[in-house]
């Protein structure tokens, strides 16, 4: 079965679905943003965007300008020389975070589950640094992993309505930050105060899928006082181990 | 979309797009999208507007204005938005556009994403063109390009990319059966209320980007249609996306009114597409 990925078909009018091994892994990601960086490096006419997620990568074109054929055919090109395709060097962005009391309604709920004190689950949480899988959902909303197993609980059985913009929370093995307020199902421990999204910088983020993100917990205060900075000032280079 | 930023704009983009070639403006242009009723307007020098989508019933002053035109307000002018008769979405299109910012490149609003703002009473609008010399007479639209918000007959839809996460009866039942669109309704998406569709795997699925007009099946088996302000990823297997002929009609559709499918094949998408591509172009060569 190996070798039938990626697995491609048209969607709709003007869109093909590309799909690599189902699972959610580092290195299946990493095809997908190869493949979604080798497309838009090398462009075509009629292409429109192209959009990355866990194993998926989705070639958005203008069916009036380009045949689905030799999109198809494209892919396949790009596809063919992946290991070839060189991505930007990974970031580390170390976003300060307040944990607990009223921008961490869920801490106490997820030490009971886990078994950990309220301090062990803020240390076990703000020192790892996870991986951006993709981004999207709404407001370049950055899908995190690689929670640690200790951590893991379940998403709440019914969504909160509204959780305020910045919440930093985890659900299994996924972690985000809320980059405006939304519904939401996953336990928020924490808050930082700087802006994740902004809609009048292009890109609305500087995170890019494949840079990592660590929430270093600091006192209330301070994380007010950092909140004004860009988030870009938080970035630095990411070292793999 | 890949910053996960809907398209967004106009709900109903023909209705928009007729709007704007009334006032021979640019696409680009910004109109009002108005919904239901009680929006009132009043000029505060000579502008000339175009109204189109949904019957609204406007009055001009102390008479029904003309609808599906172009006409010129004068100086203390109030048009009024006074009760929604037919479809749900009506456009206020003003000679040169109305003048707002533009982010990301264009001048839709987003609320959620903090982009533009919804409109409140006392505000003034300004258009980016202020010396109309253009005459005040009625243009009105031939009745051939109207959109017809009184069909019945079902939505297109091209099926896919997840209809194998269905059975064969689930496919039947999401074909062949009415469904009514339910209250918890806004710009990003449509619940339905009816049968429910047999689901043969999942419906979750590994986080996956959504294409615009796709209908997710929820836990429930119920069909949840993304509509312009829709979130650009999510975890539902998606049975099938609404052919992008029909995203306007959806545009004009409100809780309580019935929905049915037909699935029809991507090459019959395209003519349609095609069709309505020519149409718009006659229409804009009519009235230059």
């Amino acid at each position: 079965m190996g070798d039938t990925y990626p697995l491609m078909r048209a969607v709709a009018e003007g869109s093909i679905l590309v799909e690599y091994e189902e699972e959610v892994s580092l290195h299946v990601n990493l095809k997908a943003r190869q493949l979604a960086f080798g497309l838009e490096r090398a462009s075509f006419d009629g292409l429109e965007e192209v959009v990355p997620t866990y194993r998926s990568v989705v070639v958005y074109f203008d069916p009036f300008r380009v045949d689905v054929d030799a999109v198809r055919r494209f892919i396949e090109e790009v596809n063919a020389n992946l290991v070839e395709i060189d991505l930007p060097l990974p970031r580390l962005f170390r976003i300060p975070t307040t944990y607990g009391g009223i921008h961490g309604p869920d801490l106490d709920r997820v030490a009971e589950h886990t078994g950990l004190t309220p301090d062990e689950v803020v240390e076990l949480f703000s020192t790892q640094a996870y991986p951006v899988y993709c981004l999207g959902f709404i407001c370049s909303l950055a899908y995190l992993g690689g929670v640690p197993e200790a951590l893991h609980v379940p998403r709440l059985s019914s969504p909160r309505p509204s959780v305020p913009g910045g919440s930093v929370g985890f659900a299994g093995s996924q972690a985000n930050i809320l980059p405006v307020d939304s519904p939401s199902g996953f336990n928020y421990i924490g808050r930082t105060f700087v802006e994740v999204y902004d809609p009048h910088e292009f890109p609305p983020t500087p995170i890019r899928p494949g840079d990592y993100i660590q929430c270093p917990a600091v006192l209330e205060g301070e994380a007010r006082l950092v909140g004004k900075k860009h988030l870009g000032e938080f970035a630095e280079s990411f070292q793999s181990n | 979309m890949k910053y996960g930023i809907p398209p967004s704009g106009a709900m109903d983009q023909r209705s928009f797009v007729i709007g704007n070639l009334l006032l021979r403006n640019p696409n680009s242009a910004a109109a009002l999208e108005t919904v239901l009723q009680g929006l009132k307007l009043r000029a505060l020098r000579r502008v000339r507007i175009s109204i189109t989508g949904g019957d609204l019933d406007p009055w001009l002053n102390d008479r029904p204005a003309p609808q599906w035109a172009a006409f010129t307000m004068k100086e203390g002018d109030v048009l009024h938005f006074k009760k929604r008769k037919k479809g749900l979405r009506a456009y206020v299109a003003a000679e040169g556009g109305f003048d707002v910012p533009e982010v990301l490149g264009s001048r839709s609003t987003f609320v959620r994403g903090r982009i533009g703002t919804v409109l409140h009473k006392g505000e003034t609008l300004s258009t980016c063109f202020s010396d109309s010399e253009a005459p005040g007479d009625v243009l009105t639209l031939p009745q051939a390009y109207r959109p017809d918000f009184n069909r019945t007959d079902p939505i297109r839809v091209l099926m896919g990319p997840q209809e194998d996460y269905f059975t064969p009866r689930g496919i039947d039942t999401f074909l062949n059966s009415t469904y009514r669109i339910s209250p918890q309704f806004d710009r990003q998406a449509f619940r339905t209320e009816g049968p429910a569709i047999e689901i043969a795997k999942g419906p979750g699925i590994i986080t996956d980007p959504i294409p615009r007009g796709a209908i997710q099946v929820t836990g429930d088996g119920r069909p949840v249609i993304l509509l312009r302000d829709a979130q650009g990823t999510g975890g539902y297997a998606k049975i099938a996306i609404v052919a992008r002929v029909e995203m306007d009609f959806l545009g004009q559709m409100m809780p309580g009114d019935t929905i049915r499918f037909q699935g029809i094949e991507r090459k019959t998408a395209l003519n349609l597409l095609h069709e309505e591509a020519d149409r718009l172009d006659k229409l804009r060569e009519l009235l230059r």
